[in-house]
């Protein structure tokens, strides 16, 4: 049973960031109902975690929490890469509306076959907008490690999304 | 082009450069057309990435079930001594937290008929985008009836209604729909609802009147939109 301080921290912090939370989870997981899943247990460790603390930063702490999540998961069952169809809402103009969805899909299936460390820094930048600095310190890396691998991540992306067109 | 070159076109993306690096950089950039491709095919791809996450929500299973984790323990119904002793304070603290709850007793309970609807998944009793189904259906139930305005145009589709007890008596509740998230808006007795917006276990409130009637918008859309709503809600019942 939490205690009443703690679940109104958890209203204040974690709820208005549950789509950032998800689209980081759906991210990392590479499907819509493994994210569920692991925002789900992020927020029972980050309720938890709030009987005793007060995050200084609090979206970057709970986006820590859900990526930790997100890897525990990935590690104790294979990661499967299940798409849905919705990735892109469809525009007025269909054929264009078409065109988008398969960039769309093509990127994300480009993304869940990066090996997950190259996959996590890449979140780590273009969704919770970290510097290198502090990827190094979310990840325990070197810089120079983030950099590379963020490198190699872009390359990856960039190959797969050429060799399609 | 080496590595060297590679990873300072991506730092030039990411705002990693120091200015004088900065400006090397885009002079570089101007000279090499096998730079300028390179860091053209970062751009796109960072746009790619972005436009794909982007508008991406929660579903609202989720974040029902996210938020009941910390609703708050249950104080309604207080003994009335113990409510006059709230409205007390609530009228004491009142000026205190701009656009916050202010103690209306009705709140809680219609908030907690929105998370009750959102975690079922049956947020209706009468499933229909047809307000003239919905419109007879609620007045055959409720004292008065349920306006039902057609807001489709207005991008929030009409889901159903249903019936809600407060205070023993039944009152209508209209469910709209914005993307994946609902919004429900009650219509009660005038005497029974203030005005004004508040935020409530991290739900966005907004309550209104007109000259017959008092409304209740309740929603996990962000304020602005749960305003937009209202107002379009307001100009379509409008005489």
């Amino acid at each position: 049973m939490s205690g009443e301080a703690a679940k109104r921290r958890f209203r204040e912090i974690v709820l208005p960031h549950l789509d950032d939370a998800y689209r980081l989870a759906k991210w990392l997981t590479g499907n819509g109902a493994d994210a569920e899943d692991i925002v789900q247990e992020a927020a029972l460790r980050a309720l938890a975690a709030l009987e005793s603390t007060t995050p200084l930063k609090p979206r970057a702490w709970w986006l820590a929490i859900v990526r930790n999540a997100a890897l525990s998961g990935i590690a104790r069952r294979r990661p499967t890469v299940e798409l849905d169809d919705t990735l892109v809402e469809p525009g007025p103009d269909p054929e264009a509306a078409l065109i988008a969805r398969d960039e769309g899909l093509r990127l994300a299936r480009a993304m869940a076959s990066l090996p997950a460390s190259l996959r996590e820094t890449l979140a780590l930048r273009e969704i919770e907008e970290l510097n290198y600095r502090e990827i190094a310190a979310a990840t325990q890396t070197p810089l120079g490690t983030v950099m590379s691998r963020l490198a190699r991540a872009r390359a990856a992306l960039s190959k797969i999304l050429k060799a399609n067109e | 082009m080496n590595d060297d070159a590679t990873l300072r076109a991506q730092m030039a993306l990411d705002g990693e450069l120091d200015a004088a690096n900065q400006l090397a950089f885009e002079r570089e950039l101007e000279r090499s057309p096998e730079l300028a491709t390179h860091y053209a095919e970062l751009v796109a791809l960072r746009e790619a990435i972005r436009a794909q996450g982007a508008g991406e929500t929660a579903p609202q299973a989720l974040r029902a079930r996210v938020a009941a984790l910390a609703a708050p323990a249950r104080r309604w119904p207080l003994r009335p001594a113990a409510l006059a002793a709230t409205l007390a304070l609530a009228a004491a603290l009142a000026g205190f937290g701009a656009g916050r709850w202010r103690g209306d007793p009705t709140l809680p309970t219609l908030v907690a008929f929105y998370q009750r609807a959102a975690l079922s998944g049956q947020p209706v009793d009468v499933a229909s985008s047809d307000r003239h189904t919905v419109k007879p259906w609620l007045a055959a139930r409720a004292p008065f009836g349920a306006l039902a305005p057609d807001l489709a145009e207005d991008g929030f589709p009409l889901l159903g209604g249903r019936i809600d007890i407060l205070d023993r008596r039944p009152i209508p509740t209209l469910v709209y729909r914005r993307r994946e998230h609902l919004i429900s808006v009650s219509e009660l007795p005038l005497a029974q609802s203030g005005a004004g917006a508040a935020t409530l276990e991290g739900y966005h409130v907004e309550r209104w009147r007109d000259g017959e009637r008092a409304y209740v918008a309740i929603s996990d859309i962000d304020a602005a939109e749960l305003a937009g709503f209202v107002n379009a809600f307001a100009r379509k019942i409008a005489p």
